[in-house]
């Protein structure tokens, strides 16, 4: 059974907290490289230690994680 | 494209790139698709009204703690830790863990061997068809008005921040809430819960790691406080409640342990049903005593991202000369003090978080005030479809007519919200407004359920008046202290909160813990004046009349009473590192 989301249903609550995660660390993760290394950073306290490209990167590997452990057809 | 959005768009505090826009759509597609797909898996009742009590520990934990992280909740006490300091803490700490963990080890054992839908259907088991009548009509009246507030607030933040139009905000969140809980009952409301819960640690969590590390750490920043308000009193826990004036919040430790850390906390978690519905949807009885004690672990660590933000600003933000930036109340905004208390959030965010981030923590409130109104709005289409159709207006109706109703009372129940909205738009303060419902009903309830649960000679006829004048007693005590002049109001306040020192946010402390007391002291007397009911009748309902089942717990590490000692000792600890 996927946990949460019914009797019957494929996708686990889980799953969808893995995709949810893993798609803004993909849409963060690259943004931040591109603030980075292309000298784009916005104009934020800090943006020195780069944030969003960290913070995207940690999410994507969380939701990476998530999306694996918890996918469809996984018991 | 420019033109329409002008429409939408007036002046903001700042604006979304096209990455900010991504993500928050992201998440709103996500939501309309949990919707429909879990509509499939919500045919009866118990799986629209109780998501077919088939949730984990984890997820019913999470969602439990989730259902009152709602942005209202975040931005209200980050801005109450602005004003107030490091006291606005106790609302998370000694205002939630024990009532938590109460709930799950003493109280939840009755509710869940019971099998009520409700926490009205437990006082009607108990206490017969009055109190359950009285509680479910109170309890009605004021999930709609908290959607409402919800509602505005979300509309009233986008257009702060972003510019956003009003009734745009209100419409868009309205609806996109009523589709999902509409389709799916609970079983969305809880997965929305539970991806919020994520959302707003991924949100929120960078505004006090950027901000401890641009203050130089925790020892600094207590330091710099100290220094921009001129007081070490911000940054202690308790050593300044010995009396009214030694802190910045008026209160006194009494008022904090006995009224905040008994009666509001305990009545709040152990018997507003927004937050027990999700506890019921346990798939057994050890989930459902562990779901409140893992909800207490993570509720501890919430003022991470609530209070220390609150905090922090009172030490970083500066004018653009350099000159502290100092916030006020709602009603002194003006030119030279552009920005209110309950602004403080968003500023921090903004002060961390450029694009992409900054979408990320827009669609984290933007989750949080949507899953505010998606708890509201099925609580209160559980119980008015059990408590109130069921009970009083169609008993005999077919379970597929009760889902039917469910449905239509969530759409009904929103656009109620929605006129709440714009009528909660002249309230001066949200958060004002928000503790003056809160004090009206959870209170007494609490004195009716505990009296319920753990006393065999409560009568049916003490539970119905004890209810009754409690719930009388709070709302009179309100008025009192709420209308006339200037002179009458602090007067009424000295009175209610016993003390001429007394600020507002001590009297609805103790006016709370007044109408628990006539709530108690009026079961208690017609109790003793009316017939027994008989200890027969009181199975699975009363504590001395009920033989609590085995929970199936193996091992140390199963016990739920195990990990709430745990969460306890952590809970003491933490409140002696920050005394």
């Amino acid at each position: 059974m996927a946990e949460g989301t019914g009797r019957g249903e494929r996708l686990s609550i889980w799953f969808f907290v893995g995709m949810l995660t893993l798609v803004y660390g993909i849409v963060l993760a690259p943004y931040g490289a591109w603030e980075w290394f292309g000298n784009h950073e916005a104009p934020t306290i800090l943006n020195n230690l780069h944030p969003t490209f960290w913070w995207g990167s940690l999410m994507l590997l969380f939701g990476l994680f998530y999306t694996i452990k918890f996918r469809p057809g996984k018991s | 494209m420019q033109q329409a959005a002008a429409l939408f768009f007036t002046t903001q505090l700042t604006h979304l790139a096209p990455i900010d826009v991504l993500i928050l759509v992201l998440y709103f597609a996500i939501v309309i698709f949990i919707g429909f797909y879990v509509k499939g898996a919500t045919n009866t009742s118990e799986e629209f009204f109780l998501a077919g009590r088939e949730m984990s520990a984890w997820v019913a934990g999470l969602s439990f703690v989730s259902a009152n992280l709602g942005s209202l909740e975040l931005m209200g006490w980050a801005g109450a830790a602005y004003q107030y300091g490091i006291l606005a803490m106790h609302w998370y700490w000694i205002g939630a863990i024990p009532a938590m963990l109460f709930l799950g080890i003493v109280m939840m054992p009755f509710y869940y061997i019971s099998k009520t839908h409700s926490v009205p259907g437990y006082l009607q088991l108990r206490f017969g068809e009055g109190a359950r009548g009285l509680a479910a009509a109170s309890f009605a009246f004021m999930t709609i008005l908290m959607s409402g507030v919800n509602m505005y607030a979300m509309a009233l933040v986008m257009k702060v921040i972003l510019g956003w139009n009003i009734s745009f905000s209100i419409w868009v969140g309205a609806i996109t809430v009523a589709i999902y809980v509409m389709l799916g009952g609970l079983r969305s409301a809880i997965i929305n819960e539970v991806l919020q819960f994520v959302l707003i640690w991924a949100g929120a969590a960078l505004i006090p790691i950027l901000g401890l590390i641009e203050a130089g750490g925790w020892t600094n920043l207590k330091a710099q406080i100290a220094v921009n308000v001129g007081s070490t009193d911000y940054t202690h826990l308790w050593s300044t409640l010995g009396h009214f004036k030694d802190n910045p919040m008026g209160v006194h430790w009494t008022g904090i342990v006995f009224g905040l850390g008994f009666v509001v906390s305990f009545g709040y978690w152990t018997t507003d049903f927004l937050v027990v519905q999700r506890v019921l949807s346990a798939n057994n009885l050890r989930a459902a005593k562990m779901a409140p004690v893992i909800g207490a672990a993570f509720k501890m660590a919430v003022p991470f991202i609530v209070i220390v933000p609150g905090l922090l600003a009172l030490a970083v933000l500066k004018n653009p000369d350099g000159s502290i930036l100092h916030l006020v109340g709602e009603n002194a905004v003006n030119a030279a003090h552009p920005y209110s208390y309950n602004e403080v959030l968003p500023l921090m965010l903004i002060r961390y978080c450029g694009p992409g981030l900054l979408g990320l923590g827009i669609t984290a409130l933007v989750a949080g005030f949507m899953s505010g109104m998606a708890g509201n709005v099925s609580a209160f289409s559980t119980v008015w479809t059990y408590d109130i159709y069921g009970a009083f207006i169609n008993k005999k109706a077919s379970d597929k007519h009760y889902v039917f109703m469910g449905r239509l009372s969530t759409m009904l129940g929103m656009f109620v919200s929605i006129l709440t909205a714009y009528l909660v738009a002249n309230a001066a303060s949200i958060m004002d407004y928000v503790q003056a419902l809160f004090s009206f009903f959870i209170a007494p309830l609490f004195g009716t359920v505990v009296l319920g649960m753990l006393w065999k000679r409560a009568t049916k006829a003490g539970g119905f008046w004890g209810l009754l004048a409690g719930t009388a007693a709070s709302v009179a005590m309100f008025v009192y202290t709420s209308t006339g002049t200037a002179a009458h109001k602090a007067a009424a306040l000295a009175t209610i909160a016993l003390s001429p020192d007394a600020q507002p946010m001590a009297e609805t402390l103790y006016r709370a813990l007044w109408a628990w007391i006539i709530c108690v002291g009026v079961t208690v007397i017609v109790s003793y004046c009316t017939k027994p009911i008989p200890e027969a009748q009181l199975a699975g309902l009363v504590y001395g009349a009920t033989p609590i089942p085995d929970d199936g717990a193996r091992g140390l590490f199963q016990k739920p009473i195990f990990w709430a000692i745990v969460v306890i000792t952590v809970f003491f600890i933490l409140n002696l590192i920050f005394f």
